[in-house]
């Protein structure tokens, strides 16, 4: 017990005024990362045009929507997480994801209904511009994302990897899909799928390295 | 509970705030309170320093505490994740000891990470336990595991999964 006291007469005399970690902030970080994302996708690669003209299609809409639906609830969690806490998860963020899901779904009904298949879905140069310009987009948000989340105190680096892979996925593919030429649901379904999924096991893989303390 | 939570997380507030005196008074209950939660689930020994970790976390962590929410689900988390660090690290030690040096001294730290240890995986059915001894613990190959204990290799993989969810889970209610 001594040594106890003794230790907390260092750790008082180390007592400093903190600014406490608000996850408001890491969420408006992550909002200003996603906001220059979209303008370096717009510079670099350019919008679409329908978009360009605030006049855009019906599916884009739709898509860009579950999107941002899936990365600001996702985002609210992992920002959550940052703090700990017993019994408070969050759980919301599994609606948006089940919302996304409506699209593989719907592709896979007009698939066995004989739809022919969209002729961009076997395209290489659409599909590697795809994965590139979602993925590496997702990649410059969950590194701001992780960076923030590394000044807090996360107790489940797992969940929180998998949640910061998820937003990052969710925010970084909307970022492409205001320059995606397709409009097929069958084509989101697939390869945005597979951009999301690929940024969630990021996620996964590289935080709890990052988040231990 | 010795005392109520909503004036500790009060006397955090004023800690944050650079309040010497209420960050003593905080530190000294938490203390206690931590002693008390480590008290099952570590051998005694093992307390002071983890009561001195745990300290040191809620010092170094202090910024993320909200006032607007309640204490104690703040520092217990604080402490379930140094305890499962100090289980961890106490099953890498034992990866790097002699035998002679766990002979030499029966209550060991990491020995007694393992006896904690052994008290969660007492949960799990005996095809889990072995396997996740053999892969995660001796660190042999899924192929290796397989041939010692017969099960698939597909198999070995599902059950070392399904007990380390398990696993967590338990910790999680712990």
């Amino acid at each position: 017990m001594m040594n106890e006291d003794f230790r907390i007469d260092g750790l008082v005399a180390d007592l400093r005024p903190v600014r406490r970690l608000r996850p408001a902030r890491g969420f408006a970080l992550v909002t200003a990362a996603t906001l220059g994302v979209v303008a370096v996708v717009a510079v670099a690669a350019g919008l679409r045009p329908d978009v360009a003209a605030l006049a855009p299609d019906p599916l884009v809409v739709l898509r860009s929507a579950a999107l941002v639906l899936l990365g600001v609830a996702t985002l609210h969690a992992a920002t959550a997480a940052a703090r700990p806490s017993i019994g408070e998860h969050r759980h919301g963020w599994r609606w948006a994801l089940a919302a996304i899901g409506l699209f593989p779904l719907t592709a896979a009904i007009l698939t066995l209904a004989g739809a022919p298949t969209p002729h961009e879905m076997l395209s290489a140069p659409m599909i590697a511009s795809c994965l590139v310009i979602s993925l590496s987009s997702a990649a410059a948000i969950l590194a701001v994302l992780l960076a923030w989340l590394r000044s807090g105190a996360v107790t489940d680096p797992h969940r929180a990897g998998w949640l910061s892979g998820l937003a990052a996925g969710g925010l970084g593919s909307f970022a492409y899909s205001l320059h995606c030429p397709s409009t097929s649901i069958e084509y989101f379904a697939v390869w945005y799928g597979l951009a999301i999924a690929i940024s969630a096991g990021l996620g996964r893989l590289v935080a709890p390295p990052l988040l231990r303390w | 509970m010795m005392f109520g939570d909503r004036p500790l997380g009060e006397l955090m507030a004023r800690a944050q705030a650079g309040d010497a005196h209420a960050y003593r008074t905080l530190l000294e209950q938490s203390g206690r309170w931590l002693r008390r939660y480590f008290g099952g689930r570590i051998a005694p020994h093992l307390i002071d320093d983890l009561v001195q970790d745990t300290l040191a976390s809620v010092h170094a962590k202090r910024a993320t505490f909200d006032p607007a929410r309640p204490y104690l689900p703040w520092l217990a988390a604080i402490a379930r994740y140094r305890w499962v660090d100090q289980l961890r690290r106490g099953y890498r030690a034992d990866e790097t000891l002699l035998r002679d040096d766990l002979a030499a001294d029966p209550i060991d730290a990491a020995e007694t990470a393992r006896i904690s240890l052994d008290a969660l995986l007492a949960y799990l059915p005996d095809r889990q336990v072995m396997v996740i001894r053999l892969v995660k613990i001796d660190g042999l190959s899924v192929a290796e595991a397989s041939a010692r204990t017969g099960q698939s290799e597909a198999l070995v993989k599902v059950n070392v999964h399904r007990g380390l969810k398990r696993l967590a889970a338990l910790v999680e209610k712990a």
